[in-house]
């Protein structure tokens, strides 16, 4: 399910059956050029990453608005607005909160947020119509999905 | 005399009804395409005539085969290419089916034999399960079978068209 009006309407329906809230943390910038290009890419990937885990698991998955943050801010005070939002959302209640992230600065707040914090190697920048690129991103979805699915095992 | 100046059109007025007539015709052909063009993607949203090649109809088995193929899809506003995917294969009778992967309950995708139990589809999402020929199977989630494309077959080669309900089970 995605953050659109179709979708919501199902979801509020369906909430017993969609127990699972995916989140990507973007970061961005404008300060060097070089940054802007490559976190724009890794936004690209992102993104693209996240659609289509939705389409897989549309049913039992609900892709959240990207949390967007600023490349400069500190992560101290980032993970306290992060925090906040996760326990927004698992009031619905969500009981899988999954964030996914290319910025290696999340690792070291993984254990404190109460949520399952998955941090993926960025992949380098290039074309994204090649099709070597789409293979490697395709197979990490592949990844990705069976993650999910094995955390949605470990409580059966 | 002042009667019959009454009947007659003044050449003020003469102007004032050329010149808005003329107008509102000038008007119209300029707005007109605008609105046409404005509207036109609400009027022809639903594109149901395409059928798209998908393969050879010899190359059709009796396990299912995972087959893509993109149409172009119009969405209210938005025109774009979307790619759709089919499990294709023959029942036991012979016949071509061409299922969508969708799962009927919220729209997952299904798989073939990835569940537990052979010969069946699966999906991932709430172990939602359908018999071999995508008909889904009485106390899991799914309420219908898989939808089915519509197909036609021309010299050899297999084309689909759209997916619709099956109703039944």
């Amino acid at each position: 399910m995605k953050w659109i009006y179709q979708d919501v309407q199902n979801y509020t329906h369906a909430k017993e059956y969609i127990d699972t809230a995916i989140m990507p943390l973007i970061p961005y910038s404008f300060e060097e050029d070089d940054d802007m290009r490559k976190l724009a890419f890794q936004n690209e990937v992102m993104v693209i990453f996240m659609t289509q885990i939705e389409k897989q698991l549309k049913g039992r998955v609900f892709l959240l608005p990207v949390y967007n943050y600023l490349k400069q801010n500190t992560l101290d005070m980032e993970s306290n607005r992060l925090q906040e939002t996760i326990d927004h959302i698992q009031k619905q209640p969500f009981e899988h909160v999954f964030l996914f992230t290319f910025d290696k600065k999340w690792r070291k707040y993984g254990t404190s947020l109460n949520a399952e914090l998955i941090w993926l190697p960025a992949p380098k920048e290039g074309d994204l119509n090649q099709v070597d690129k789409q293979q490697l991103v395709q197979s990490q979805i592949g990844d990705i999905e069976e993650l999910i699915k094995e955390q949605w095992n470990e409580e059966s | 005399m002042s009667e019959k100046k009454n009947n007659q059109v003044s050449r003020r007025q003469f102007l004032n009804y050329t010149l808005t007539g003329v107008g509102g015709f000038m008007g119209a052909a300029m707005i007109a395409p605008m609105v046409g063009m404005a509207v036109d993607p609400l009027l022809k949203a639903d594109s149901s005539g395409d059928f798209i090649y998908v393969m050879d109809v010899d190359e059709i088995t009796e396990e299912p085969q995972r087959k893509s193929f993109s149409i172009e899809q119009q969405d209210g506003w938005y025109e774009s290419e979307a790619e759709r995917t089919a499990w294709i294969f023959r029942d036991e009778n012979g016949d071509i089916l061409a299922l969508s992967p969708i799962c009927t309950h919220l729209g997952c995708v299904v798989d073939w034999e990835t569940g537990n139990q052979d010969n069946e589809f699966f999906c991932p999402c709430h172990n939602g399960r359908y018999d071999s020929k995508g008909v889904n199977i009485p106390g899991t989630p799914p309420t219908e079978p898989l939808h089915a494309y519509e197909y036609r077959v021309e010299d050899g080669r297999l084309y689909l068209g759209r997916a619709n309900p099956r109703g039944g089970a």
